[in-house]
């Protein structure tokens, strides 16, 4: 009998926390690090521009990337995690909501882990949003105005945090209960 | 605020537009939710198989797109004093993440 390696839930779970969320939070990072690394003082020559504008995709990439994992996370995953199973069924493997409160020990892992992570991920994508407008209307200023540099890099920050702080307890949840 | 020249570091305001939006969003949201969680009212589900947390972030998004295209349409033109704003924004921000932990909600 073939034996599947993975589900299609667990594959969209893993489209969902890798590949929007674990590359949205690599581009937040990168983009940060360029934000904070490469700033220069005075007028910008070529080079300065074209870094600026390069950095500029970088941050809308991170957006959409956050984007992505925000609006799959609720409208994609979150569905089948918060199923209600039928009556009388005891193997809960299939329902992880009822499978982690049916346990004193992981009830946590819902009412604070995921219920955090249902909301905290939308203000780290309007604060990705925010960043990539600004990085987007300031593209040439972005590495030489101060001000504009202060601002992206620290929304981005913030970003990140909450991000990683979201990612983080998923990591916890999909350990336990995972959709499989 | 807006239309004189301070002695902190100035921006364009399209950008602090951008940035108090944000905040303004996050707030919203968090508000939302915790009053959704005191039972003050609750905010019906707009994708039922997803539950009552797609209304509630639809509506955090609806306050932060109308809160920037109201900003927006202020500041764009206007180079404004940085500090005091951004500074709102992060507390705004900070107060949007107090308000959606959960164990905040149980104190209440």
């Amino acid at each position: 009998m073939d034996i599947p390696l993975f589900s299609y839930r667990s594959i969209l779970t893993m489209l969902h926390g890798l590949g929007a969320g674990g590359g949205g939070l690599l581009a937040l990072f990168a983009a940060l690090f360029a934000l904070l690394t490469m700033r220069t003082d005075g007028h910008p020559d070529a080079a300065v521009e074209r870094r600026s504008r390069n950095l500029r995709w970088l941050i809308v990439l991170a957006a959409v990337l956050v984007w992505g994992a925000v609006i799959g996370g609720t409208y994609i995953v979150f569905p089948p995690y918060r199923a209600t199973p039928p009556e009388g069924l005891t193997d809960l493997t299939a329902y992880p909501r009822s499978l982690l409160t049916s346990n004193p020990e992981t009830d946590w892992l819902h009412s604070f882990a995921m219920e955090t992570k249902e909301h905290v991920p939308w203000i780290s994508a309007m604060l990705a949003t925010a960043a990539a407008f600004v990085a987007t209307r300031y593209r040439s200023r972005i590495l030489s105005d101060r001000t504009i540099n202060r601002m992206t890099s620290a929304l981005l920050a913030i970003c990140f945090a909450l991000a990683a702080y979201a990612a983080l307890l998923g990591t916890f949840v999909n350990k336990v209960a995972p959709l499989e | 605020m807006a239309g004189r020249e301070p002695e902190g570091a100035m921006a364009d305001g399209a950008a602090l537009a951008a940035s108090l939006a944000a905040g303004i969003g996050a707030f919203g949201l968090g508000l939302v939710v915790f009053l959704n969680e005191l039972g003050v009212f609750e905010v019906p589900a707009l994708y039922g198989p997803a539950g009552g947390v797609t209304g509630r972030t639809a509506a955090g998004v609806v306050i932060w797109l109308v809160a920037w295209a109201v900003l927006h349409s202020r500041w764009k033109d206007r180079r404004m004093e940085s500090s005091g704003v951004f500074g709102l924004s992060l507390v705004l921000i900070a107060l949007g993440v107090v308000l959606t932990f959960p164990p905040l909600w149980h104190l209440f």
